[in-house]
């Protein structure tokens, strides 16, 4: 399946799932785009979430001695907070299904087309629960060959990520951790 | 314990993007960092180092799982340098050493892994 100029390779079809996965990647954060990131509301509670989660950092750090209302002003703060990073999980519930039905679609495809054939050799044995992926399907004893399934986490992982980065829709970090479902803080039950 | 620096900020933030950046601000001990500013600057060090790394352990050809290790040590012990030496940022403001540790890290692994053996796979075999 790899272009003419690199079947020269005997690895060539690392380099066209890489290319595949990129174009991919590009896809998904297109799709991220149009159903969230480009809605003002969408823009609204990340600058909302930003906001407090400076606001409580800085009233953590300003605080020499918690006053009571201090400590229920930072509460009010970090209710806030939380209710954001619900909404914001919420947002991205509905394009994270339709990124994720795409992924799977183009593993799908891949598998098809490189199903039991090594795709890459590995410079390292990977630990026995790796080589549950990175040997997945793959006939032979040699640890070091990497099945296709390997190499695509490891491209979707990285290119996505830093695709993400790099076009600044990565999750503001004071949500990070605040998912669907919050977990009740035992502090304040007492 | 170290001295802390102000939190007040002598720059304008803009929305925790680095459209107010400078270069020189990357080497400078005096600058006032944000915790999204420097979480990004991290996270591209990392990136940048796993790349190189990921190129020139493949085309070398390195061999091992310790390489891997190798990385992670040179990896680590650059962002530990970057803001505690060049810096010298106070730590505490910013969630610990194993948060600005953390920033980057699992991305900058699957980069490093995927560069180490797309290089060794292409030029070796």
């Amino acid at each position: 399946m790899a272009t003419p100029s690199f079947s020269a390779f005997k690895y060539s079809d690392s380099i066209t799932i890489a290319g595949i996965s990129f174009f991919t990647a590009i896809v998904c954060e297109a799709i991220s785009w149009l159903l969230i990131y480009r809605r003002t509301s969408y823009k609204s509670l990340k600058s909302a979430i930003d906001k407090a989660s400076k606001k409580l950092e800085t009233m953590k750090t300003d605080s020499t001695a918690l006053r009571k209302s201090k400590t229920k002003k930072i509460d009010r703060v970090e209710t806030s907070l939380k209710e954001s990073s619900r909404d914001l999980s919420l947002f991205k519930f509905k394009s994270g299904a339709v990124v994720a039905l795409i992924l799977f679609a183009v593993f799908g495809f891949l598998n098809s087309l490189y199903e039991g054939k090594a795709v890459a050799k590995l410079p390292f044995v990977p630990l026995r629960i790796v080589q549950k992926m990175s040997h997945r399907g793959l006939q032979g004893e040699d640890p070091t060959d990497c099945s296709m399934a390997f190499l695509y986490f490891l491209c979707s992982i990285s290119i996505r990520t830093n695709l993400q980065k790099f076009l600044g829709f990565s999750p503001p970090r004071g949500a990070a951790g605040a998912g669907l479902f919050p977990v009740p803080d035992a502090s304040k039950t007492n | 314990m170290k001295e802390k620096k102000s939190v007040k900020p002598s720059l304008k933030h803009q929305s925790g993007h680095v459209s107010s950046f400078k270069f020189a601000k990357l080497f400078d001990p005096e600058a006032f960092w944000d915790k999204d500013q420097l979480g990004d600057v991290l996270h591209w060090i990392r990136q940048i180092v796993a790349l190189v790394c990921g190129l020139l352990w493949g085309s070398i050809p390195l061999v091992g799982g310790i390489w891997l290790v190798l990385f992670l040590l040179i990896s680590s012990g650059i962002i530990y340098g970057y803001y505690a030496i060049i810096l010298k940022v106070d730590e505490e403001e910013f969630g610990g050493h194993g948060s600005l540790l953390q920033e980057g890290l699992f991305a900058s692994i699957t980069l490093f892994l995927l560069a180490w053996t797309l290089v060794y796979s292409l030029a070796h075999f």
